[in-house]
């Protein structure tokens, strides 16, 4: 099968420094993908590279086309949608309309429709409504759809700005960290979701997390990181025997396999 | 019944222009020009609230804007005999043209930068109306001519009224259905966090310029509306007390609220009036409303009655309010946080 995604001698630097160095990747659709490796092993910086938010050298092609030098507001138009390992929602405002920023590209740009409603009964944001009540249902916080942001608890907040990326039914979710800061049984929901989102919407998922166990536990295959480079790909037992990941672990953090 | 309910009835907008007209009936003429003051001020400040407290660029050539506004409708009139009803529009396309320009640097200039940039383009504003005497005369300024009406010359500040209010409501409306929209969310979205907004299919340098431009025509419009209430444009009226009375509204108004644009608008148009001292004092009090309403009102009027529920939260969607009809709540900034999860 076509891969959804493929990239081949990604590399990023800042400076001296080289984030991410050499990264093929190569994601069937409808596969979860998890990306794991210490701290600073260049997992944010290979996300920041496939949105287009920092300047990569090698080729992404996704969906069947060179996407290298799309502007990032285009990569999300062609379906790549995207977390923060830091949860960036707007604080002030409500949790629908953060939800409907993510949909931005759904609701239709003629200002003749979307914003004086010229020949349509029901409310420009109406469509747009239905669908963010009926993605927050599915992550069971659509109660939460008229909060302030700012008064969520930070797994209310790690749902919302998945609901935010999912909403305009993106083709390729990256999930950086989604259980940092989360609870045990709050990372059990999650763990559950993605692999509802697999099942039901055969959503392809690159997903970056420190709890080993949630990866191990949702992903097709995994990919290893250290230094900016891959140093192991596979199934999860597989790579998780895999010396050279043991050594990549060894000083800097456990392995969390809680 | 709570108070913010009255806003959102249906009524209340037909109900509050009708109120209008009826107290301008009753008016003195001071307080009928004081009136048609205020209702201008609404529709400049809504231009200064879009691009710096809805799209949070720290802009500051509105008042320039205005001043263009203001110039083009005193100058057409006067030069070439143009129709009042010509020339209004004519401000509002033009200064959304400059708006547009002026944002075009904006695109590459951040935060204290694009604040000099466009106060400098404000400055420079200043002094071609003040120097630049072929075209505007200078200090002696340019009489307005009085529109007509189906023959009618509306030369007094009651006519002046009803065409000032009509224009104004609509341009509220109007701006309440951009925000409400996909364009509004947009510009709080690049407020908030551009990376964001990029990530989410924004394109960040065509809605700043779409910001720019909006603002441009709200101030050019404003500045059309002023040239009608005070009939007579001089340069003294767009120097740099000007930008700072534009700034003031919008931060004692309540950042990123329409509403605070209608409330900065009606106290500091009031306030000079209430004061009636030299331009030194007024500057002064403009200084302590400032700091008064940032350390007591840190979201400002509007913001603080939101919070007390007096005002209806403002939130950016279109027909929001039936999603409050199916469930019970709504949106409530002293929420405390759930524990569930
Ligand atoms: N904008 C930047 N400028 C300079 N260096 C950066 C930048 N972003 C990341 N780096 C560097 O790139 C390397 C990889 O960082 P990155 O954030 O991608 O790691 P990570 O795998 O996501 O780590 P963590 O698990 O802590 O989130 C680090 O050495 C970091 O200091
Ligand atoms: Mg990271």
């Amino acid at each position: 099968m076509e891969p959804l995604l493929e990239t081949q001698d990604l590399t990023v630097r800042f400076g001296g420094v080289v984030a991410v160095e050499d990264v093929s990747l190569t994601v069937p659709p409808g596969e979860i993908r998890g990306i794991i490796g210490p701290n600073g092993a260049g997992k944010s910086t290979l996300f920041n590279a496939l949105s287009g938010v920092v300047k990569a050298e090698g080729r992404i092609n996704f969906d069947g086309r060179d996407i290298a030098d799309v502007p990032v507001h285009r990569r999300a138009g062609l379906g790549l949608r995207r977390t923060f390992q830091h949860v960036r929602l707007m604080q002030n405002r409500t949790a629908l309309e953060n939800v409907l920023v993510g949909m931005h590209l759904e609701i239709p740009a003629n200002p003749l429709k979307s914003v004086l409603n010229l020949g349509g009964g029901v409310s420009p944001d109406r469509a747009a409504r239905d669908r963010a009540r009926e993605v927050m249902s599915f992550l069971g916080i659509d109660g939460l759809i008229l909060r302030e942001t700012g008064t969520l608890t930070i797994a209310q907040q790690r749902l919302l700005e998945l609901a935010r990326a999912l909403a305009p039914g993106p083709k390729l979710l990256m999930l950086d960290e989604p259980c940092a800061g989360l609870s045990v049984p709050a990372v059990q929901t999650l763990d559950e979701i993605l692999l509802r989102l697999k099942e039901e919407w055969k959503l392809t998922i690159l997903l970056v997390e420190h709890v080993v166990s949630l990866v191990i536990d949702v992903s097709d295959s995994i990919t290893v990181l250290d230094k900016g480079r891959v140093i192991a790909e596979g199934a999860g037992d597989e790579v998780m025997s895999n010396p050279a990941v043991k050594q990549a672990y060894l000083g800097t953090e456990e392995v969390d396999a809680a | 019944m709570e108070i913010h309910r009255l806003f959102t009835n249906r009524l209340f907008t037909p109900a509050l222009f009708v109120a209008l007209c009826l107290v301008s009936t009753a008016t003195n003429p001071y307080l009928q020009y004081l009136l048609n003051l205020i209702l201008v001020y609404v529709v400049v400040a809504v231009g200064q609230m879009i691009i710096l407290g809805f799209a949070g660029q720290f802009a500051f050539a509105n008042a320039a804007f205005m001043g263009i506004g203001a110039y083009t409708v005193a100058l057409l009139g006067s030069h070439f005999g143009i129709s009042y009803w010509v020339s209004l529009p004519a401000a509002g396309v033009l200064c959304a043209i400059v708006g547009c320009i002026v944002g075009l640097p904006a695109l590459r200039l951040r935060r204290v930068y694009l604040g000099l940039m466009t106060m400098g383009f404000a400055e420079l504003c200043y002094w071609l109306f003040l120097h630049w005497r072929d075209l505007t005369l200078g200090t002696d300024g340019v009489k307005v001519e009085a529109p007509t009406f189906f023959g009618i010359r509306l030369d007094t500040d009651d006519a002046a009224f009803f065409v000032i209010v009509i224009a104004t409501f609509a341009m509220v409306l109007l701006a309440k259905a951009i925000l409400a929209s996909r364009y509004g969310r947009a510009f709080i979205a690049i407020r908030e966090n551009e990376l964001v907004a990029r990530c989410n299919g924004i394109n960040v340098p065509l809605y700043k310029t779409l910001a720019f431009t909006l603002s441009g025509f709200y101030a050019g419009i404003g500045g059309g509306l002023f040239a009608l209430a005070v009939r007579f444009v001089a340069p003294d009226t767009f120097n740099l007390l000007q930008v700072v009375l534009h700034f003031a509204i919008v931060m004692v108004g309540g950042v990123g609220t329409l509403s605070g644009a209608l409330l900065g608008a009606l106290f500091l148009t009031m306030l000079p009036e209430v004061l009636r001292g030299t331009q030194a004092a007024q500057e002064m009090m403009y200084g302590v409303l400032l700091v008064g309403v940032i350390v007591f009102m840190p979201k400002g009027v509007a913001g603080y009655l939101i919070e007390r529920r007096i005002l209806p939260p403002e939130v950016l969607v279109h027909g929001w309010r039936e999603e409050v009809r199916e469930r019970d709540g709504i949106p409530q900034a002293d929420a405390k946080p759930s524990t569930a999860e």
